[in-house]
């Protein structure tokens, strides 16, 4: 079924409402609705057509056509199509019908969308702010247009405290974060406790906002935002740049050279090995296995050197510019790399075959934080996690972008939903990665590295890119604008949609195995937080009925359970 | 308790035997392409200012304290050592060095300050590099404030008194 199909199947349903449609390629799908028509839309893209949640954008598009514009991101995984569902907001009434009880994955993004534009979304059942703190004046939006980047408003109230819930009854308190040992960054979960079962939650993030969207629509031009992007996130920094740089590219039209394309390809499945064996490294830190947490690290170092060779540094690669790559890769630095990767799969193959017969960690995580098919189309869930359930969605083969359509790799699955599953598949996903190096760098042939960019890139086209980074699924909005620089870039990375679904995965889980069963996303809170401004946010989880779990399992249509804000 | 899995383990911990590197007691060499703190050329550059439009860090900063001196400011705060003015110099006169032991209390030892002599056009009043700096001090400008006497008023001076852009921020951390 390609973008065509797609589209008749929806104009059948909803020819009223789609007002009209965009198919620049065979895998990207622009269309233009009323508003009012976006949640029976949705619905049907979700629910009917089994399509997978991405993200909700909002975006102040008022100095340009006179209106808000919100837009929901959706990926058709099997068809291979990006969809962006997009709706104008008169500017006198900015509010929009939501999605979330049709679509609860959706609920951050929405409650996001109205913290920062200023777009109510109507109907969604669990409006606290996300992303904005306690203190920050109401109607105050920063994304919006009218807002300088350097503004602090005047009645900003720094020091007012946060509003939490009160904990169900039978439930103590017990704050984990925003500093402890196994969070590498400022989260902080209140987690309500009877005995030692944790029951639920309320979470509070965004405490690591760095205004790097607004400064790309207001300060930054297209080829300074790569570098920017890459700093979203300190493990899947190329990740971003190479999202940004492609979304530039599918926007415009551009197409980098072949030898540009393996390049990054081999960066990010560099990157993507860095991480994993990270990863597993931090994992069994996090059980208290730290024998095998040194020797992962160990093994990771040659890594770190080889991208220091081909590109400089460590780890801020500074590889894409938009239409093509910086760096580039000698016949030398290739075998360098070849030698590495060698080394490596023998050291790895001993690690995994102690690793997986160790009764230890396989008794420490089996079982623990489940998410099951279910919880991750619900939720929206990617990467590592969603593959550990069984559902075997990579976007190196579903949306294949730079070289991946050049390549042979298997998508790595489990089917125990648990933290044991994911370690075993990030496990294997190491050779994967190894072997997609090898066969890049055998396709290499001499050619530019950049695509000639002449003349000035054209405004207001829509830009969609997904990149498979380490942890799951990062995906990258964009509208191109004047002053060579674009109009609305929206990052959702990995974290954003797998943070949302760890409540459910803790729940009712020993208050000791909430630790790994965080860490098993992988959390990135830098990435998640990205974003606008200032800095914290506000955001709480609801309890649970076993009732709601059930529901959430089976979704009844119509029926209220996606009041399910998995925070 | 399993015992070939925990025999792996010691065997895999074994083999790697001793990794740690005597940094810093001993220097540790960094590889050739190495992006490390960026180096300014007075002598070859131009003064075209590539470099600081390029910056995505917005560091490197180009103002005309007169006519004919043009001064381009290093500021190294929140440099990101992504080689871009490097890359997009037309005189090569910025390297990235392979410095990279940088930290120090003071910001400003990481400024770099180029006082560059432009000659300006007796028609038009723009700015173009001279051959060398003795020639450059020879030319006289056009935009004159006080046509009469022909006095050369330096414009750009008082603005930059006590600029916050041009004085060096206080971040003094002892």
């Amino acid at each position: 079924m390609g973008p065509r199909e797609i589209l008749n199947g929806l104009r059948a349903a909803h020819g009223e409402g789609i007002q009209r449609a965009d198919i620049p390629s065979d895998t990207r799908l622009y269309l233009f609705v009323d508003r009012g028509a976006l949640p029976s839309i949705c619905r049907t893209v979700f629910r009917d057509l089994d399509a997978r949640y991405v993200i909700s954008i909002g975006a102040d598009d008022r100095p340009y056509s006179g209106s808000f514009m919100v837009a929901h991101d959706f990926a058709f995984d099997r068809d291979h199509v990006l969809c962006s569902i997009l709706a104008d907001v008169p500017a006198e009434n900015p509010t929009v019908p939501s999605i979330t009880p049709d679509v609860p994955a959706a609920s951050w993004a929405e409650r996001e969308i109205r913290d920062l534009v200023g777009i109510e979304p109507e109907g969604h059942r669990y409006l606290k702010r996300l992303v904005l703190p306690d203190g920050w004046p109401e109607g105050v939006h920063p994304l919006r247009k009218d807002f300088a980047w350097d503004t602090v408003p005047e009645d900003y109230d720094e020091d007012r405290p946060f509003r939490f819930d009160d904990p169900p009854e039978g439930c103590t308190v017990v704050p984990f974060g925003p500093f402890h040992p196994t969070l590498d960054e400022p989260a902080h979960f209140r987690l309500y406790v009877e005995g030692e079962m944790v029951r639920g939650c309320e979470y509070r993030g965004f405490m690591a906002h760095r205004g790097i969207e607004k400064l790309a629509e207001s300060v930054l031009g297209y080829n300074d935002i790569p570098f920017m992007a890459e700093r979203i996130c300190g493990i899947c920094g190329c990740v971003h740049s190479v999202a940004y740089c492609q979304a530039v590219e599918s926007a415009v039209g551009i197409k980098p050279p072949p030898r540009a394309e393996l390049i990054r390809t081999v960066m990010l499945e560099i990157e993507r090995l860095h991480s994993h064996l990270l990863w597993v490294g931090l994992a069994c830190h996090i059980v208290g296995f730290d024998t095998l947490f040194m020797q992962s690290f160990r093994i990771r170092e040659p890594l770190m050197w080889i991208a220091e060779r081909i590109c400089g540094n460590r780890k801020t690669y500074g590889l894409c510019l938009v239409g093509g790559v910086r760096h580039d890769i000698t016949p030398e630095i290739a075998d360098e790399l070849r030698g590495v990767l060698g080394t490596l799969t023998s050291e790895w193959r001993d690690v995994v075959k102690a690793v997986s017969r160790d009764r230890n960690i396989q008794s420490r995580t089996e079982g623990i934080g489940v998410a099951d098919p279910a919880l991750v189309k619900e939720m929206g869930i990617i990467g590592p996690v969603a593959r550990a359930a069984g559902v075997a969605m990579d976007v190196r083969k579903d949306h294949p972008y730079a070289a991946y359509d050049r390549v042979h790799f298997r998508v790595i699955t489990a089917s125990g939903c648990d933290v044991w599953s994911r370690v075993l598949v990030r496990m294997e996903e190491v050779f994967e990665s190894v072997g997609i190096i090898q066969q890049c760098l055998d396709h290499l042939e001499p050619g530019p590295l950049q695509s000639p960019l002449d003349d000035m890139l054209p405004v207001g086209r829509i830009g969609l890119s997904s990149v498979e980074a380490p942890r799951g699924e990062s995906h990258h909005f964009l509208i191109t604008g004047e002053n060579n620089r674009p109009r609305r870039w929206r990052v959702r990375a990995p974290t954003y949609q797998n943070l949302q679904g760890v409540p459910s995965m803790i729940r009712d889980q020993r208050l000791a195995d909430m630790t790994i069963a965080l860490g098993s996303i992988d959390p990135c809170f830098s990435c998640t937080d990205r974003l606008e401004t200032v800095e914290i946010a506000t955001g709480k989880l609801q309890m649970w009925s076993p009732e709601e779990i059930a529901t959430l399992a089976s979704p009844a249509p119509g029926v209220s359970t996606q009041e399910v804000h998995c925070r | 308790m399993s015992l070939g899995a925990k025999l792996g383990e010691a065997l895999v911990c074994l083999r790697a035997g001793r990794v740690t590197l005597p940094y810093p007691a001993a220097p540790r060499p960094t590889p050739e392409g190495f992006r490390g703190r960026p180096i300014f050329d007075a002598d070859r550059c131009i003064g075209c200012a590539g470099c600081a439009n390029n910056c995505p860090a917005r560091e490197i900063l180009v103002v005309d304290l007169c006519q004919e001196v043009r001064i381009l400011q290093y500021l190294g705060r929140r440099c990101t050592y992504c080689g871009r003015c490097a890359e997009v110099c037309p005189e090569q006169a910025i390297t990235m060095s392979r410095d990279f032991e940088t930290a120090s209390p003071r910001i400003s030892d990481l400024r770099q300050r180029l006082e560059i002599f432009m000659g300006a056009c007796q028609r038009c009043g723009r700015c173009f590099p001279e051959r060398s700096p003795l020639e450059s001090l020879k030319l006289k400008g056009y935009r004159f404030d006080d046509i009469e006497s022909e006095r050369w008023v330096y414009r750009s001076a008082a603005f930059l008194d006590g600029h916050p852009l041009v004085e060096d921020v206080p971040i003094d951390l002892d």
